[in-house]
């Protein structure tokens, strides 16, 4: 069916099974800003794909920006793809549809290049799903160049190993620059007729890409990876991530997409500085994206102008790991609403460190206070944020939350991690107490009885790979679970909310986020049995997991609750994110004895490695 | 302040967009023509955008109006012309006409809606079989649809009064039918319930659904000749 529809008769067919789907608009397209390029008029057609659905994906800048890239370029085109929602799967097998683009609505497997995004482990059934809607054999191995060219980027390409059968090739790190030696490459290739294994094996030269066809896996007799190796000379041994070198001159689109139904983030994304080093020991993020780098505040300025202009949007958020942090913060808000208040464009803050100054920032950017503040103080004790090394004191906290009841704030939320490592009830009594703190904190600020509220909400703890913690096990499932009840009866009281996450989802999240290439054949075995959307609670179904790491032969509990040695090789050691495993290791060793690191940005520089390591260093901007 | 009425077209992919986004798109469209939108006032603001009847999503739209109330008086031409360079896909604006500030709510305006219905038809069909399934369906002494209420409680309906007028014709292998039905806030008629009731009494040779669209809005009927201008 694939090859015979054509253009008309598809939108014939989507006009028949749009009207009977959940929000039809997530398929229509038509957004403004949307780029129709002609198919003949380029040499190659590229399809971001996105493994969620269209709110969440259309809420991630990292599109936008690959979007503008790609679209820049006469030879090609980009046109984006979302995985659809149950109800459309269904409509689409019902009527013979493959997946299709949202553009042109062409199927995806006649597209050149294919390029996912792995932004969290759970996404990954999802992959496959996408996948088998389009036709295009699952794995790697069984796809040669009449096929599109599979590709994934991401903070999970950082770990690889899980999805090597099914990616021919893995972006590690900053895809700005990346993205377009890769398309010349790929059009190179096409030219000359290249074979699928020729191309990959010249791809892999370029500085960034990972093809894990190209090594081996070889295990210890304890069932533990020993090495990933080159199959052949020439082959590099480790890849090293890529890094924008001038973030402030980085490509960053002036006509984003604007979509035409609500996304989670319906607003102008201004990325106004990449990476932090405050070295949050279970923060994953803050070492991918090293080193720090701020935009100027005139790139800034010049870039919000664009949006507003080119989008209609009424918001501008200024996003980032921290933006309290962003050096020139106030200077650029105030400049930012001197420009655009008084067409009714206001500025919002997506992150707030633990302190006045976020509040006081909270209050310059929130005309109409009625929206709460986040705050994420991530542990219960004082002892347990050193070993995290969140520097954040209780004082810290308790002034930061009496400020903003003061200053009208009705609402708060506060983020907590459990199943951290050293932690014991103790800890978590520690946030019950921290909780009522605060709650009595908006009764003596007089916030009305039945508008005050603490929202108390509680992951847990996930080992990531690249982090000071990838060497601890995840808390046992029971225990975790334990957890969450015994703080379940310590927060209750009027005005606290408690809210956590699934716990069977963080520990699936844990199998994969330190997996390896053994859990090729529980993916599959879990899209058989039709796991998909598996970040969302009403899809996730564990026992289904279980069911297909059973029929895999394999224990999930052995990946969530391995303890490494320093000295084991790691499932990922091939993968290089510039961060030294001296300094991880050290960082470890801090954490468990409680003392803390302090932010390279104080000048005192604790060594992490990258600097020397990538041939970079942070840039830091100056004010106005 | 000045408010502007606008016929429009909701069309191709615009189809799709709901009535609450719908709000959102016109907003931020005006706001991207550089155009003073007027704001309610109070603790949350909103655009004062009205329109005069909502479009069920996937119904296409060939005339829809709704009145825009901007912050500055702006000659109706120039309104069009801005805006016009600034709607998405499907949005196409037909018409602006400034109107007086205390024109009653084009909502409260509305009584009647004519609509086409199209379908692929697997079978031969003539003209006469066609008139007799209509004229069928039609001479029904009612016709009953269940609805739910807001309470999510069945109800039976019947559509039958508010169905004005009705025919239709075959162009090769397409059935159309052309519909007047009852429009607004009370007794209002969906195509969507009449097109499944005429399909379940008429048995006709169809090959999927039908794909609906709106043509026209139209006050009471004894103005007839009126539209909502």
């Amino acid at each position: 069916m694939q090859e015979s529809l054509g253009d008309i008769k598809h939108m014939d067919v989507l006009d028949q099974i749009l009207p009977l789907v959940k929000k039809p608009a997530r398929y229509a397209g038509g957004e403004w800003n949307a780029i129709h390029k002609e198919w003949s008029d380029v040499d190659l057609r590229v399809a971001f794909a996105f493994p969620d659905v269209y709110e969440v994906g259309m809420s991630y800048l990292g599109l936008q920006i690959f979007y503008d890239i790609v679209n820049r370029r006469e030879d090609a085109l980009m046109e984006r793809v979302f995985a659809p929602w149950p109800d459309m799967e269904e409509r689409m097998q019902e009527y013979g549809l493959p997946l299709f683009s949202i553009e042109s609505r062409r199927p995806v497997r006649d597209f050149d290049v294919v390029a996912f995004t792995l932004q969290y482990e759970m996404s990954f059934t999802n992959v496959l799903n996408m996948l088998k809607l389009t036709g295009i054999p699952l794995k790697s191995a069984e796809r040669d160049e009449k096929y599109p060219l599979v590709i994934a980027g991401g903070p999970c390409a950082f770990n690889p190993e899980p999805m090597a059968a099914f990616i021919d090739l893995f972006a590690i790190g900053e895809g700005e620059e990346l993205i377009s030696e890769l398309l010349d490459s790929v059009l190179k290739g096409k030219k000359s007729g290249l074979s699928r294994q020729e191309f990959l094996l010249e791809a892999s030269r370029l500085p960034g890409v990972y093809v894990p066809g190209l090594y081996r896996v070889e295990y210890r007799t304890d069932g533990a990876v020993a090495k990933v190796v080159p199959l052949q000379e020439g082959t590099s041994a480790r890849v090293t991530k890529r890094i924008v070198r001038d973030f402030d001159q980085a490509p960053f689109p002036s006509r984003p997409l604007v979509p035409s139904t609500e996304v989670v983030h319906d607003r102008i994304m201004l990325e106004v500085l990449r990476g932090c080093t405050r070295g949050c020991r279970f923060c994953q993020a803050g070492m991918l994206n090293r080193p720090v780098r701020e935009k100027k505040p005139a790139t800034v300025l010049e870039q919000a102008a664009a949006q507003v202009g080119s989008t209609g949007y009424d918001e501008i958020s200024l996003t980032s790991l921290s933006t309290s942090d962003y050096t020139p913060v106030k200077e650029v808000i105030k400049s930012l609403l001197d420009q655009h208040a008084q067409c009714g464009v206001g500025v919002s803050l997506p992150s707030l460190r633990v302190d006045n100054f976020s509040v006081e920032l909270a209050k310059e950017v929130q005309r109409v206070r009625r929206s709460s503040l986040t705050f994420a103080p991530e542990a219960g004790t004082q002892r347990l944020r050193d070993v995290v090394n969140k520097g954040v004191t209780e004082e810290d906290l308790l002034e930061t939350t009496g400020s903003a009841f003061r200053e009208g704030w009705r609402a708060v939320k506060l983020y907590f991690m459990i199943g951290l490592p050293t932690e014991t009830d103790e800890d978590l009594d520690g946030i019950a107490r921290l909780a009522k703190e605060v709650l009595d904190l908006g009764r003596k600020a007089r916030v009305p009885r039945n508008k005050l509220r603490v929202t108390v909400s509680v992951s847990s703890f996930v080992p990531k790979a690249h982090t000071a913690f990838q060497w601890e096990p995840q808390d046992v499932l029971v225990e975790l679970k334990r957890k969450q009840a015994y703080l379940a009866g310590r927060l209750k009281e009027r005005g606290l909310v408690f809210n956590y996450h699934d716990a069977g989802i963080s520990f699936m999240e844990a199998v994969f986020a330190r997996g390896d290439r053994r859990l090729e054949a529980v993916l599959i075995h879990a899209l058989e049995l039709g796991c998909k959307f598996d970040g969302w609670s009403e899809y996730f179904n564990f026992e289904r997991w279980l069911e297909a790491f059973r029929l895999a032969g394999i224990d999930p509990a052995w990946y969530a609750g391995q303890r490494y040695d320093y000295e084991a090789p790691l499932p990922w050691d091939h993968i290089y994110s510039g961060v030294s495993r001296r300094y991880l290791v050290e960082e470890h060793r801090r954490a468990l004895a409680g003392v803390t690191t302090a932010d390279c940005r104080t000048g005192d520089c604790p060594g992490c490695g990258l600097c020397p390591g990538l041939e970079a260093k942070p840039s830091i901007a100056g004010g106005l | 302040m000045p408010v502007y009425r606008m016929m429009y077209t909701k069309e191709g992919p615009a189809r799709y967009i709901s009535h609450l986004d719908l709000l959102r798109t016109i907003e931020r469209s005006v706001r991207r023509a550089g155009l003073p939108i007027a704001f309610t006032s109070g603790f949350n603001p909103h655009p004062k955008i009205a329109f005069a009847a909502p479009l069920a999503v996937g119904t296409a739209g060939e005339a829809e109006f709704a009145d825009l109330e901007l912050a500055g008086e702006i000659p109706a031409t120039s309104v069009q012309r801005d805006l016009s360079g600034t709607l998405p896909e499907g949005l196409r604006l037909l018409e602006v006409r400034q109107v007086e500030a205390q024109t009653p709510a084009l909502m409260s305006m509305v009584e009647r809606a004519t609509y086409r219905a199209e379908a692929r038809l697997n079978d031969q069909l003539s003209k006469d079989t066609l008139d007799r399934a209509i004229k069928v369906f039609l001479d029904q002494p009612e016709i009953l649809v269940q609805r739910k209420n807001k309470a999510g409680e069945r109800k039976i309906y019947d559509i039958r009064p508010g169905i004005f007028d009705m025919s239709g014709r075959v162009d090769n292998d397409i059935i159309i039918i052309e519909t007047e039905l009852k429009t607004g806030s009370r007794d209002n008629i969906r195509l969507e319930e009449v097109m499944d009731a005429f399909s379940a009494n008429s048995q006709l040779p169809l090959q999927g659904k039908f794909v609906l669209y709106r043509t026209g809005l139209y006050p009471a009927v004894e103005k007839a000749d009126k539209t909502l201008w």
